[in-house]
């Protein structure tokens, strides 16, 4: 029997440098602003976490961002994402976390992974956190850990949508699946 | 070449640890200058910080009156909303607790018209929280049904006297013997009216210095005021909690910025891991 999986994919005292530093990789649409939700309470987690959100257009350089991070969030675009993928600064934003080796944790649904076919191209995460539900696309993750998040599906909707329902434990807001 | 988008190092902020002067009590004008620079500054809104709040009520709820420790057959717990903000944090507890597997009811007998809590309401209703058409008349029916009440009757910007239904709802809580769980502040007029320094021996209830309180009357002998077994504060402690005598207190609405906890030198000690809720005692 595995041992309890906590809910935290990446324990502070698991994180290699001094002060953990992540990227919130925010979006245009909902899923970047559940990155900027994220971002906040990160913050308030750890007094002196170096979070940042970069919305900017420059050219992210794969190596900066391995060193200068220890994961990235990536909460670029959600199971909404059909058109938003082809355009800037999405595309090049999503071009460059392809590469880093830094592990990444996708929100809800690895970006460009619905409008893709699947394949070495697309966006590898280590950690994916389906909210409310998991979605189609995440039948094709295999990174380390997959996480249900978002505890407010209320039972009725549930069973209306034909979606099982999971035993968060306690009072937890997310449960590893 | 690196743009702003990198940082040289992580700032640095000290985050904001028990300070040497220890845990702040706020008092009314400074609590409320929080919440108006978190609404004015910080561009919360309100929907999201009511959301947080309720949330921490559940989970201390969760923590202190575990489903499994209740006698009653259901885990089943009242929730009493009151006509404002403290009401609103209620109606989002006892979604919250209709979630974690508890069976609540709540009695909301004065709704603002506003679409933030017609829709808390809407919530509540659509996942089977009942709504009572009326308060019980005894003490007694209360503490036959349910195995905790949620007090979200008032909160910390009440002011003026009390007004009916509240006053006679209170007058049967008092007399209720199951725990009961305050949100923010206790309900009732005794607790808004307390000195403001430490704890006097006994609790509020105990000496005739404490003069007339409003609504207090010293003749009904045991007219103690509320006395909840577990009191949450959200954001900081009130001045009033130096006087709260029960068995939990909790501190949740884990959403004030590390800059704004030093600011107002809140001295918050830090809460467990990623937990929203930290208890105090």
């Amino acid at each position: 029997v595995p041992p309890p999986l906590s809910p935290q994919a990446f324990p502070l005292p698991s994180l290699s440098r001094r002060l953990p530093t992540l990227l919130v990789a925010c979006g245009p649409a909902q899923t970047g602003a559940i990155g900027l939700v994220c971002a906040r309470h990160l913050r308030s987690f750890v007094g002196d976490t170096g979070t940042r959100r970069c919305r900017c257009r420059c050219r992210l350089q794969v190596q900066l961002i391995n060193d200068a991070y220890n994961a990235v969030v990536d909460a670029v675009l959600g199971a909404e994402a059909e058109v938003a993928e082809g355009t800037e600064p999405c595309a090049a934003v999503l071009a460059t976390l392809k590469h880093v080796r830094i592990p990444i944790v996708s929100l809800d649904v690895p970006s460009g992974w619905v409008a893709g076919r699947g394949g070495s191209s697309d966006l590898r995460p280590d950690v994916l956190v389906s909210l409310g539900a998991p979605k189609e696309a995440a039948r094709r993750f295999q990174g380390r850990r997959h996480f249900l998040a978002g505890r407010f599906v209320p039972e009725e909707l549930q069973r209306k949508f034909g979606i099982s329902p999971r035993r968060y434990p306690g009072s937890d807001c997310v449960v590893a699946l | 070449d690196r743009c702003r988008c990198f940082p040289r190092r992580a700032m640095h902020v000290p985050s904001a640890g028990s300070g040497p002067t220890g845990l702040r009590f706020l008092g009314q004008e400074e609590a409320q200058a929080i919440d108006q620079e978190l609404f004015t500054e910080y561009k919360f809104s309100v929907d999201q910080l009511m959301e947080l709040a309720g949330l921490s009520c559940a989970t201390a709820i969760a923590k202190a009156y575990p489903p499994s420790s209740f006698t009653t057959s259901q885990p089943a717990v009242l929730v009493v909303c009151g006509p404002g903000n403290n009401g609103g944090d209620g109606l989002v507890c006892a979604r919250h607790l209709k979630m974690f597997g508890y069976q609540p009811t709540v009695y909301y007998p004065k709704r603002p018209s506003k679409p933030l809590f017609e829709g808390l309401t809407t919530q509540c209703k659509k996942m089977d929280i009942p709504f009572l058409p009326e308060f019980p008349t005894e003490a007694a029916f209360i503490d036959e049904l349910y195995g905790l009440v949620v007090d979200a009757i008032f909160g910390f910007s009440f002011k003026g006297a009390v007004r009916e239904p509240f006053g006679s709802i209170l007058s049967t809580l008092e007399r209720v013997t199951v725990p009961i769980a305050s949100i923010d502040i206790p309900s009732g007029e005794l607790w808004l009216h307390l000195p403001e320094e430490g704890a006097r021996q006994g609790g509020p209830s105990s000496s005739l210095a404490m003069g007339l309180v409003a609504g207090w009357d010293v003749e009904k002998g045991k007219a103690d005021g509320l006395q909840p077994d577990m009191l949450i504060s959200l954001t900081a402690p009130k001045k009033a909690a130096m006087h709260f005598t029960g068995r939990y207190h909790f501190l949740g609405g884990r959403f004030v910025p590390p800059a704004l906890q030093e600011k107002y030198a809140l001295n918050l000690p830090a809460y467990p891991g990623t937990d929203c809720v930290l208890q105090l005692t």
